[in-house]
């Protein structure tokens, strides 16, 4: 549903643009997006409002049509018609890269491929089955999209929601969260070196916990690049170094197995520590999961690693064929919000809530009951 | 006018537009520096017979800085907005006084048959 709030009406039409763009179009995006700002606020007279940011969309016109003028038509691939080049091509990178990681992270772990229960031809057969799955769906989603061309221009059509699968995948790091980044290096990698964190480590883990505290503060240094320069060559490369670094350490952290032999417990005004495995057995818990959970968490971790490396090493070869260098003032992603900010579910919404459907000289349905 | 003729004006609008648009967006970006929204509007008010839209002019501004006529900054002073200012190189200059003086020739030329014909 169309919100009503001028910087998302302008996000969402951004968003169908970006599903017809390549994946190196981040400036373009930005571009985009500060003309429709520019524009409604000189519609609107200085300022802008929903009805102005409709009308300055509603000029730019259909996403598919603005995007193929951004990044040229392109050519037809065997069935594919151009303009659906771009989005396929996305889908098929996520798609692979996403198998990848998947099959690098349970291998790692100590995953036998014959534990796949009842999957032939692994590794090939769970791409392929995704691809021949979301190829049927598409086809079908085609179909029933035919139904929403009456949306309006900000609102997705659902063929453009799957095709933009992937697209959050390939955008820069936001600045917040690079910032994150860094205040969480830093801390994290502090805290695992106090005294009183430290005791409860296995001596397994002890011996490499130095290692994951320096791997932490390069975690940091990736944040603050990202935070100072954006997304450039260098910060891509330092990302995707860091990432290969994890994968190599996660090797001995997989053999060190679960870090901590206790917890601390705040029981009777102080606290203790309590063995874990102790615990499990006074308790005659039969089942410890600690392995289990030490196993997933690694697993995520490696397959996370994995998808930055073939972003990063996608991002750096479609900017230097674009003939950039390594270091210059790259862009920063936007933040996505999946619900209303803390503060807006605490105070509430100021703003009246606008219902009705907008019209592009700003008219809503709503007014004309009053 | 004839819809035969209106036809011929617009297609051959179409091909001296597709001429002018690099040395009217070099022009102007000589003169001082601005970023893609500026451009455009500054373009649509100067020019009103090339009729820019930003269709036309992103994607120009862009192939341009590819082909190192131009050179793009990005200013992030308001986050909300970043703009991407585009100045005119040193490569850029001298195409620009090398499309000039054929421009003058041309239109020079222009004229003189022109005046013929009338």
């Amino acid at each position: 549903m169309s919100s009503n709030d001028p910087l998302e009406l302008i996000d969402q039409y951004i968003d169908r643009v970006r599903v017809y763009l390549p994946l190196d179009s981040e400036d373009a995006v930005v571009e985009l997006q500060t003309h429709l700002i520019e524009e409604a606020e000189r519609i609107g007279g200085g300022t802008m409002t929903a009805g102005s940011v409709m009308m300055a969309i509603e000029r730019m016109g259909d996403p598919k049509r603005v995007a193929h003028e951004y990044a040229g038509s392109g050519e037809k691939v065997g069935p594919v018609p151009a303009e659906y080049v771009n989005p396929l091509s996305r889908m098929l990178i996520v798609i692979v890269g996403v198998a990848l990681a998947l099959i690098v992270g349970f291998t790692m772990v100590g995953g036998s491929l014959s534990q796949l229960a009842g999957i032939e031809n692994w590794p090939f057969s769970i791409p392929l089955m995704l691809a021949i799955n979301l190829t049927i769906f598409i086809v079908i989603i085609g179909g029933i999209s035919l139904l929403d061309r009456s949306k309006p221009l900000t609102e997705k059509t659902i063929l453009e929601s799957i095709f933009g699968i992937g697209v959050e995948g390939f955008k820069p790091k936001s600045r917040f969260d690079a910032g994150g980044d860094l205040i969480m290096g830093i801390f994290w990698g502090y805290f695992l070196m106090l005294p009183v964190v430290v005791q409860l480590y296995t001596a397994e883990f002890l011996s490499v916990a130095l290692y994951v505290v320096v791997f932490l503060f390069l975690g940091a240094i990736r944040g603050a690049l990202f935070y100072i320069g954006g997304e450039n060559n260098f910060n891509l490369a330092v990302e995707g170094i860091i990432s290969a670094v994890w994968i190599v350490l996660a090797v001995s952290l997989i053999q060190v197995g679960w870090p901590i032999h206790s917890v601390y417990v705040f029981n009777l005004g102080e606290w203790q520590i309590v063995n874990l495995v102790g615990f499990f057995t006074e308790y005659s818990i039969p089942f410890l999961p600690f392995e289990w959970i030490w196993t997933f968490i690694m697993f995520v971790t490696i397959a996370i690693a994995v998808w930055r490396i073939i972003v990063s090493s996608m991002k750096i070869s479609m900017h230097v064929r674009a003939g950039r260098g390594v270091w210059w003032q790259g862009n920063w992603g936007k933040r996505r919000r999946l619900r209303a900010p803390f503060w807006k579910r605490v105070i509430g919404d100021q703003k009246p809530a606008q219902d009705g459907t907008i019209y592009h000289d700003g008219y809503r349905d709503s007014q004309e009951s009053t | 006018m004839s819809k035969k003729t209106q036809e011929e004006l617009d297609r051959w609008s179409k091909e001296v537009k597709r001429g002018a648009v690099t040395l009217a967006i070099l022009a102007l970006l000589s003169r001082r520096r601005a970023y893609g929204y500026e451009a455009v509007k500054l373009l649509d008010e100067k020019m009103s017979f090339l009729a820019l839209e930003q269709g036309t002019v992103y994607p120009l501004l862009r192939r341009l800085e590819k082909r190192e006529l131009l050179v793009s900054e990005w200013d992030y002073d308001d986050p909300q907005k970043p703009k991407k200012y585009y100045a005119v190189t040193k490569e850029g200059l001298m195409a620009l006084g090398a499309m000039t003086q054929a421009w003058s020739d041309l239109s020079r030329e222009m004229r003189d048959v022109i005046m013929e014909v009338e």
